[in-house]
């Protein structure tokens, strides 16, 4: 399944709101959760609250990939945030986080999981594309450019 | 037997579409008495590259790795025993790497003659046509492709070979 089929305007929020790491998480699944694509949001915060806990998905150049798997959701889901002017991620290059893809996979579905992780990985190395995505100015102009990428 | 079409691949990714193929496969190679190999390929080159990018621990790309063969192992049991329903024996294969070049490499192996895909995506970015991995099979592969489409004809086909 392709990044694109899961991207909706509904599991988009921007700008997001939170300062934390903890609740731009938190933001992240209660979009998900207005969005009707979960049920229940604290077995989905544990989960990737635990994978944190391992080690940070901040990565470099203000991207963060949140990510873990829950029985909470029934198929591979995910919300996509943008935080304008960054927080604090434990990023590895201690740089402020402003883009952020939090995915959440049923325990049997790891094939799904890492395609789609995958492609967030060769998209994030366009850094035009990147700039494009914090700049937006509506989840709708989101939307449009994972489509047009 | 003599005909264009002696050996079939087909390959299964765990999804629906690529159970539908194997369906289709199975009724193809029946009609035809072709030898037909279902393949599964891990993509460990993928979770290589989530571990370059930090978006995976290591540990994590461990623990993924034994969820995909086991993944592998499941689908290609279940394909056997379609077969089998149907009173074919088929061979499985089971490999990891880049999946459409282990496709290519298998068919080159193999001598395959007709490579079977599930239905692919609607190319909804210029991305999907670069990075699936079945659009790359289907473009690189030395042989002729079949992709099966409308499950419901697949699956009355398949429930109606005796």
């Amino acid at each position: 399944m392709a990044l694109i089929d899961l991207i909706s305007a509904e599991v988009v929020k921007v700008p997001l709101i939170s300062k934390t790491k903890p609740e731009i998480i938190k933001e992240l699944i209660d979009t998900l959760k207005a969005a009707g694509r979960i049920d229940e949001t604290e077995p989905a915060y544990d989960a990737v609250l635990t994978r944190e806990a391992k080690g940070s998905t901040g990565l470099e150049n203000g991207i963060a990939v949140p990510h873990a798997k829950t029985d909470a959701v029934r198929s591979l889901t995910i919300a996509i945030g943008i935080s304008p002017n960054g927080i604090d991620f434990d990023a590895i290059d201690s740089k402020p986080s402003q883009l952020f893809f939090l995915l959440l996979a049923p325990p049997d579905q790891s094939g799904p999981h890492i395609e789609a992780l995958a492609e967030i990985a060769r998209i994030t190395q366009s850094r035009a594309f990147f700039n494009s995505l914090i700049s937006a100015a509506s989840v709708k102009q989101v939307v449009e450019l994972f489509q047009e990428e | 037997m003599e005909g264009p079409i002696k050996k079939i691949l087909v390959y299964i990714d765990g999804t629906e579409q690529s159970i539908t193929a194997a369906q289709y496969a199975i009724c193809l190679s029946r009609a035809l008495g072709a030898e037909l190999t279902a393949m599964y390929v891990i993509n460990t080159r993928a979770l290589a590259d989530l571990v370059k990018t930090h978006i995976f621990l290591k540990a994590e790309q461990e623990e993924y790795q034994q969820d995909l063969e086991a993944d592998a192992d499941r689908y290609l049991k279940h394909v056997r025993d379609l077969a089998r329903q149907k009173g074919l024996i088929i061979d499985t294969v089971n490999t990891s790497g880049t999946v459409h070049a282990e496709i290519k490499n298998k068919i080159r192996e193999l001598e395959i003659d007709l490579l079977i895909i599930g239905e692919l995506s609607h190319i909804r970015s210029r991305r999907d046509e670069f990075y699936n991995e079945s659009e790359r099979a289907m473009r690189s592969v030395p042989c002729s492709v079949l992709i099966v489409k409308d499950e419901d004809r697949v699956w009355d086909l398949f429930e109606s070979l005796i």
